[in-house]
């Protein structure tokens, strides 16, 4: 056993209100550079849509991720013999197109246009170009758009949806979407990583936070092709690539990731895993229907003393050993079984989970003219929810319902326990059987409840002390460091070598 | 008495060392003097036989110059000096001497041959009375037979003209740089000057031969110094020479060119084609096509 500690991430769906703010807060410290324009290191998707860039979840277009061939994972973009052929040209590359042409508007001509029969207006101009543009698209072009006839129909999660699904999901008061926001997974078996030729791309050991060192990278752009997530972008203007750092430095001062501190819905949350680093790669090669279990095997249970004693036996601190006994996110992702990995098919292992969101009810009114809320299946409104669970489960279950229908049906049960508790207008008795029958204990469903519903700033992230300063003597003696740090000048990335 | 003795010693042990730095440096001197002697004359040779043997030979007969066996003898000092450094005002000059010299290579003027100095000069005439003097002298040059060349002797040349048969000494395929008719449509290179009619340019098989063997060019010099031709080489290279001269016109440039250009044109044309069919799997726009396809 060869335990790792990793920062991982849980985003409740079902909260997200699709505000935005965590991508605003991400742009503002991150990518408000030039040659970064387009890129959106976190965004929010509205789903049933293409996302950004668009339809990054279309393996056979973008080639991301691993695919198993003669038994064993292998990239889908590129290999040690293609590397070489392609050396000069990436085939699998993203254009700026598909992203999009980062604009802003020309608010000058609002005070200085000359005297006209119109008002003058603000027109787009190209951040990259500087020219005068049509908008043709955004990060978030299809935003609460989740029927639009261009992106939204063409959602690769609908593959395996039949006809009549389709049909209902499109008409038009039977509309539906929820929101997706997408940050960098942090993955166990990063393809990025894998991808890159120049080395410039690792996991740090002491947090499994994925860093790419802007000396190292050559612009292969390997890992843009490789991510599945599309979450590696490349600058433009300083020729190197660039991706979601997870906000380390505050990380390291104790604070969350910024686009964590300021989500208003309160969705995410933030803690240490620990997992076995000798699985990883038996269970990236598991059949794709084993790969969430294989995934939730290879985490740790943090107060079992025989894991225990290997994390210490491994150097990880008891700060973080207890930090991973109060972390939030593995109660949700081993313990409840609540958060699921995206696309686990992609077998890069994501340490980023999400707890998959109720959806409306199809309408179905009874005669009197009431809405049917109670029937003989007390999960009917799951079972007949608006968004399929075929839908769901391309989405978060590797293909298959039974691990999303087990989450809803958890979160199904623990609302109505609530308001039999609360409002009392449904009676406990059906809501205790709805426990039982949602795998649920009513001490688990008040666990679920209050760090759901009722959770502060320091249960949702648990952040432990990281250790910079002995991670970094591992690699470098400080007292031969010592004597030329602290003189000179700092140069930011540029093109070349 | 200490501070008077000091300076005195001083003086002894500066002058001891002075005398040793002397005697060393007069020994290196020395030695460098010898050294040069010797390098010298290597040198002179080298430069006769870059320079000089591509025209002339010393007691191996007339080629386009005269043969210069004991040309000491036949003109004194001075007049060879003067004729050497610059053959042209000599002639200009009205030298009857010089006018006959003229008559004799058909026309041909001597070429001012640069870096000559009157002191190299010396060197030269120096070396060609020591060579004049002996009974065969290395700058005979090459025995070139006059019996007729064969078909099998032009087909071996044009071998080695295209390269098809590599020179022994490693030296490039003439090809690369010349062109003679008979090679294909596009012809040679373009580099060098057509060769059609070298053979009569120089003057003969002998001339032509003794051309190849020490060039005269500064450019075929450094072509040929490291990786000289063979005599049968030399040989069948004349035969094609001969053979092109007589019978060949020289390639149409524009032609070849054309043909050249319009065979790359085609080759690119193909190469886009494979390319597209190797990378045919490679991302096309994605967007785009899916707003295209939602208008229609």
């Amino acid at each position: 056993m060869n335990v790792r500690s990793q920062i991982a991430m849980v985003f409740h769906l079902d909260k997200c209100i699709g505000c935005h703010t965590c991508s605003l807060a991400c742009k503002n410290i991150w990518t408000d550079r030039k040659g970064t324009e387009y890129m959106w290191w976190n965004n929010v998707e509205t789903k049933p849509g293409t996302g950004y860039p668009t339809k990054w979840e279309d393996q056979e277009k973008f080639k991301g991720g691993w695919e198993k061939k003669n038994g064993h994972v292998r990239l889908k973009s590129t290999g040690k013999g293609r590397i070489v052929t392609n050396i000069f040209h990436n085939p699998h590359m993203p254009s700026m197109d598909d992203y999009y042409e980062p604009w802003t508007y020309d608010y000058q001509n609002l005070f200085n246009a000359p005297e006209g029969p119109d008002q003058p207006t603000a027109k787009p101009i190209s951040m990259v170009t500087g020219e005068y543009i049509d908008i043709e698209s955004g990060p978030n072009w299809d935003d609460d758009l989740g029927g639009s006839p261009v992106y939204g129909e063409n959602d690769p999660n609908f593959a395996g949806l039949t006809d009549e699904q389709r049909l209902q999901l499109f008409s038009i008061e039977q509309l539906v979407f929820f929101y997706f926001p997408r940050i960098c997974n942090h993955c166990t078996n990063p393809a990025c990583v894998a991808a890159c030729p120049s080395g410039a791309l690792y996991k740090r050991g002491e947090d499994g936070i994925v860093l790419l060192d802007q000396k190292r990278c050559r612009a292969w752009r390997s890992c843009v092709a490789a991510c599945p997530y599309k979450k590696v972008f490349f600058n433009w203007f300083t020729g190197k690539s660039e991706k979601c750092i997870l906000c380390y430095p505050r990380l390291e001062t104790g604070q969350a990731p910024a686009c964590f501190h300021s989500c208003v819905g309160r969705i995410r949350y933030l803690g240490v895993l620990l997992y076995d680093a000798d699985r990883v790669e038996e269970t990236a090669n598991l059949p794709q229907e084993q790969l969430i279990d294989g995934q939730r095997d290879m985490i740790l249970d943090p107060g079992d003393p025989h894991v225990i004693a290997n994390a210490k036996k491994n150097g990880i601190p008891d700060s973080v050993i207890k930090a991973a006994e109060e972390s939030p996110v593995y109660q949700f992702i081993k313990v409840w079984k609540l958060a699921l990995p995206p696309h686990a098919e992609f077998r890069t292992l994501p340490m980023l989970f999400y707890v998959p969101p109720m959806a409306p009810v199809m309408a179905s009114r009874q005669d009197t003219g009431a809405l049917n809320s109670v029937s003989d299946n007390l999960f009917h409104d799951i079972d007949d929810a608006r968004v399929p669970m075929k839908f769901l489960a391309n989405l978060f279950g590797a293909g298959q319902e039974g691990k999303v229908a087990y989450a809803l049906r958890k979160q199904k049960a623990v609302r109505w326990y609530r308001r039999a508790v609360t409002v009392g207008d449904v009676d406990l008795e059906t809501a205790e059987r709805m426990l039982r029958e949602a795998d649920c204990t009513v001490s688990e469903a008040m666990a679920i409840y209050e760090i759901t519903s009722l959770c502060t700033f320091e249960q949702r992230f648990v952040i432990p002390p990281m250790y910079r300063e002995q991670a970094i003597e591992a690699l470098k003696d400080p007292h031969e460091q010592k004597q030329s740090a602290g003189f000179g000048f700092l140069s930011g990335p540029r093109r070349g070598l | 008495m200490i501070s008077s003795a000091n300076p005195n010693s001083q003086c002894c042990r500066i002058g001891r060392t002075l005398q040793l730095a002397m005697s060393f440096t007069g020994f290196f001197v020395l030695a460098g003097v010898l050294r040069c002697e010797a390098s010298f004359a290597q040198e002179t040779a080298a430069f006769f036989k870059s320079s000089c043997a591509s025209c002339h030979t010393i007691g191996g007969g007339r080629l386009t110059g005269p043969d210069l066996k004991g040309v000491t003898e036949r003109r004194d000092r001075e007049w060879l000096r003067s004729y050497i450094l610059n053959p042209q005002a000599k002639i200009n000059s009205g030298d009857a001497y010089a006018l006959q010299l003229l008559e004799e290579a058909r026309g041909v003027v001597m070429p001012q041959v640069p870096g000559l100095t009157p002191e190299k000069v010396d060197f030269l005439l120096d070396l060609i009375e020591a060579e004049s003097a002996l009974e065969e002298s290395q700058f005979k040059g090459i025995q070139v037979s006059m019996e007729p060349f064969t078909p099998a002797d032009v087909a071996q040349g044009m071998a080695i003209f295209k390269g098809r048969q590599s020179l022994s000494n490693g030296g490039p395929a003439c090809m690369a740089c010349h062109s003679v008719p008979g090679i294909g449509g596009l012809g040679g290179g373009n580099v060098g000057p057509d060769l059609t009619r070298v053979f009569e340019r120089l003057q003969g098989r002998v001339s032509l031969s003794a051309w190849l063997q020490s060039p005269a060019t500064p450019t075929m010099q450094s072509v040929l110094r490291d990786n000289p031709l063979r005599p049968d080489e030399i040989h069948v290279l004349v035969a094609l020479f001969e053979d092109t001269a007589k019978n060949g016109t020289p390639v149409q440039v524009t032609v070849a060119q054309l043909s050249f250009l319009l065979l790359g044109l085609g080759g690119a044309v193909l190469l886009l084609v494979a390319f597209d069919f190797i990378w045919k799997g490679r991302l096309r726009a994605v967007r785009r096509p899916l707003v295209q396809a939602a208008k229609l």
